[in-house]
């Protein structure tokens, strides 16, 4: 074989390698136009097929396609990418730029900050998230006092983490007298039902052992004060959001379309069957949701509360040494996009924002409450 | 051995091949033909690839090839670990780390030793136990969590067993492939003398066997303290497995890869030290032969 033929073969062998490498520069420059995709990173493994997730208004744009539907005239594709993971994972494809957009929860975005990540928060996606303590159903746990001295399963570095403490703190005790066990949700199940452990900190996902007579809640942050309570938002990269402000009223024109089906009292029932797809039970989602109105649950508004409780958690996971530096909360929070949304779709003033403690003005109550 | 399983017969070719594996230590013996520089450059082989690759990370984070928070600069992690020793937490975290292998490598070298010299001694103990073992080893360790879990709850315990299980198998399959190797030739001698059972066993078939003994631990210990950080992901609060766990969480990057490089270089310190003795035990076994 002649040097010229290797030669033409090797040519032949490099070339689709170096069109491969132009087309990914040229698909990485940040100057083009419009994104080929919109790509959702959501902070939790979901279930069901297609894959969705629950508690999250957010998740009613996703089962409905109305995101999709959007953007197709535009060529646009919408991916959404679920991550087992949760919020550390989220952080990492947001620094890997593998996700634009991110349904992440207060804690997971504050140290994604604080560790240096460029993003905005848009808008609320699930406020208000529940803590609960639960116990094996023969316990003589009663209330959170009792925990003294007791072994105590806490997720270590997520938000419930922080919650935990200051409920604990709320009823006199400090993180040191309880023995505290760091287990994550699903090893946490299996510890309390072996007796492993004596009490749990946990969310929503305690219902389910609840309703198979293997544990009972013995607190609950429902009706008790806002502040025990864990957000969690819709976040945007920031240099996705300076080369495509467009696509970005977009994506946050559909989620506030969602928030509004989602929080119409007549849609309750629906809402929670949509939740259920992801695999968690409509019963799991009546109980954490009964007594609250979803217009307060499923609002978008940045409104004080929120801007509150994000700057709290700030405090908080700097005390317990989660982040290393402090980081600013108000130039992060960016509503602009949410107020575009608002006056185009009509919804200035559907929702009522809260103060800083979480309350309602008197005057507007008879449309929070349900 | 012709009864060795397929897995089993596996285990013991990696576990032979481990026994000498070619780049491990070029610079142990130059040879005396060659002069010093040649010896040099022999010595500055295996540092190579390491060097090579300290080079891509450090361009690479000079260069932001990669974002900083998902691989930090080297300067950055070398000043995590230096916070790490300062501040006593590395010692803290590796002493809860060096208690869990401990403890679990002696417990599970013990049952393997055991388990394999009962296999590797009676046919019949090997036959109802063997498939049974095999079966069971390949199961992987976060599979037994759950239910070694709810055997004996979340504490030390559960870190010892799954560290022991981890040690066990290696030790257990080197250990009965020892035994079996006795040439049939000192097997011959052995009956020739009149040797009594006990005599054939501690006086022919346990010196032959030590080296791929030994080779069993040294693999043991390898699986233990890579089941550290699986083993550490479950109710822990401390350790070196812990520690890459919740930098992960934490989005410290740098704390991981700090945790990582500690780990590295304790579990290689520690394989080097027991390489040493079992060249140093081969060496006395051949001068007394």
């Amino acid at each position: 074989m002649s040097e010229r033929h290797w030669r033409s073969r090797l040519r032949r062998f490099v070339r689709p390698f170096a069109g491969l490498a132009v087309a990914t520069l040229a698909m990485t420059s940040p100057a083009f136009a419009a994104p080929e995709a919109i790509r959702i990173g959501i902070a939790t493994a979901g279930g069901g097929d297609p894959v969705t997730w629950g508690g999250s208004p957010g998740s009613v744009a996703r089962v409905n396609n109305w995101l999709e539907e959007e953007f197709k005239p535009s060529g646009i594709k919408v991916e959404w990418l679920f991550f087992k993971g949760a919020g550390p994972a989220v952080n990492e494809a947001l620094s890997n730029r593998q996700i634009d957009f991110a349904y992440q929860g207060d804690l997971p975005s504050i140290v994604g900050r604080a560790n240096g990540l460029q993003t905005k928060l848009l808008m609320v996606s699930g406020a208000r998230n529940n803590l609960y303590l639960v116990t094996p159903p023969q316990s003589d746990i009663h209330a959170i006092k009792d925990l003294k001295g007791r072994t105590v399963s806490i997720f270590r570095g997520t938000n419930g983490h922080l919650v935990a403490i200051n409920v604990l703190a709320a009823s006199g005790l400090a993180e040191r007298d309880v023995k505290g066990v760091n287990l994550d949700t699903g090893s946490a199940q299996a510890a309390l039902v072996s007796h492993g452990v004596d009490a749990a900190f946990g969310g929503y996902e305690w219902f389910q052992v609840r309703d198979k007579g293997l544990a009972k809640v013995v607190y609950s942050t429902q009706g008790q004060d806002p502040a025990f309570t864990r957000q969690a938002a819709l976040l945007v990269r920031s240099d996705f959001e300076k080369s495509n402000p467009a696509e970005v009223q977009r994506v946050v024109d559909v989620f506030v379309k969602a928030a509004k089906w989602a929080s119409e009292e007549n849609n309750r029932a629906a809402l929670f069957d949509i939740w259920a797809r992801s695999g968690t039970p409509v019963a799991s989602w009546k109980a954490e949701f009964d007594g609250q109105p979803l217009a307060q649950r499923n609002s978008p508004l940045i409104d004080p509360f929120i801007a509150a409780r994000y700057k709290a958690v700030v405090q908080d996971a700097l005390k317990l040494k989660l982040i290393r530096r402090e980081v600013t909360v108000d130039d992060w929070l960016d509503a602009r996009y949410l107020d575009v949304a608002l006056k185009k779709q009509g919804l200035q003033g559907y929702w009522t924002p809260a103060d800083a403690n979480g309350r309602v003005p008197a005057a507007a109550r008879p449309l929070a409450q349900r | 051995m012709l009864i060795l399983s397929r897995p089993a017969a596996a285990a013991v070719a990696v576990a032979t091949q481990a026994e000498r594996p070619p780049l491990a230590r070029p610079a142990a013996r130059p040879r005396a033909a060659s002069g010093a520089p040649r010896a040099f450059a022999q010595a500055l082989l295996p540092w190579l690839l390491p060097l090579a690759l300290l080079a891509l990370w450090f361009a690479g984070a000079a260069r932001g090839w990669i974002s900083s928070q998902v691989l930090p600069p080297p300067a950055y992690v070398w000043e995590t670990l230096r916070d790490l020793v300062t501040s006593g937490d590395l010692r803290m975290h590796a002493g809860a780390s060096f208690m869990r292998v401990g403890v679990g490598f002696v417990a599970g070298t013990t049952i393997g030793l055991v388990l394999g010299a009962a296999m590797g001694l009676s046919r019949r103990v090997e036959a109802c136990l063997l498939p049974t073992f095999n079966a069971l080893v390949q199961i992987p360790v976060l599979a037994w969590l759950p239910f070694v879990l709810l055997l004996v709850g979340i504490g030390e315990p559960l870190k010892y067993i799954l560290i022991a299980k981890a040690a066990m198998v290696p030790v257990a399959l080197n250990t009965l492939q020892g035994f079996r190797q006795t040439p049939a030739a000192l097997r011959e001698v052995g009956e020739a003398f009149g040797y009594t059972r006990r005599q054939q066993v501690l006086e022919i078939v346990l010196p032959h066997a030590l080296p791929t003994l030994f080779t069993g631990v040294r693999l043991g210990f390898t699986k233990a303290w890579l089941s550290l950080v699986v083993v550490e992901l479950v109710a822990s609060s401390e350790g070196l497995g812990y520690l890459i766990v919740y930098g992960r969480q934490l989005f410290q990057l740098d704390l991981v890869m700090a945790a990582v490089v500690v780990v590295g270089a304790i579990g290689y310190a520690i394989d080097r030290l027991l390489d040493l003795l079992e060249r140093r035990l081969n060496r006395h076994r051949r001068s007394a032969a």
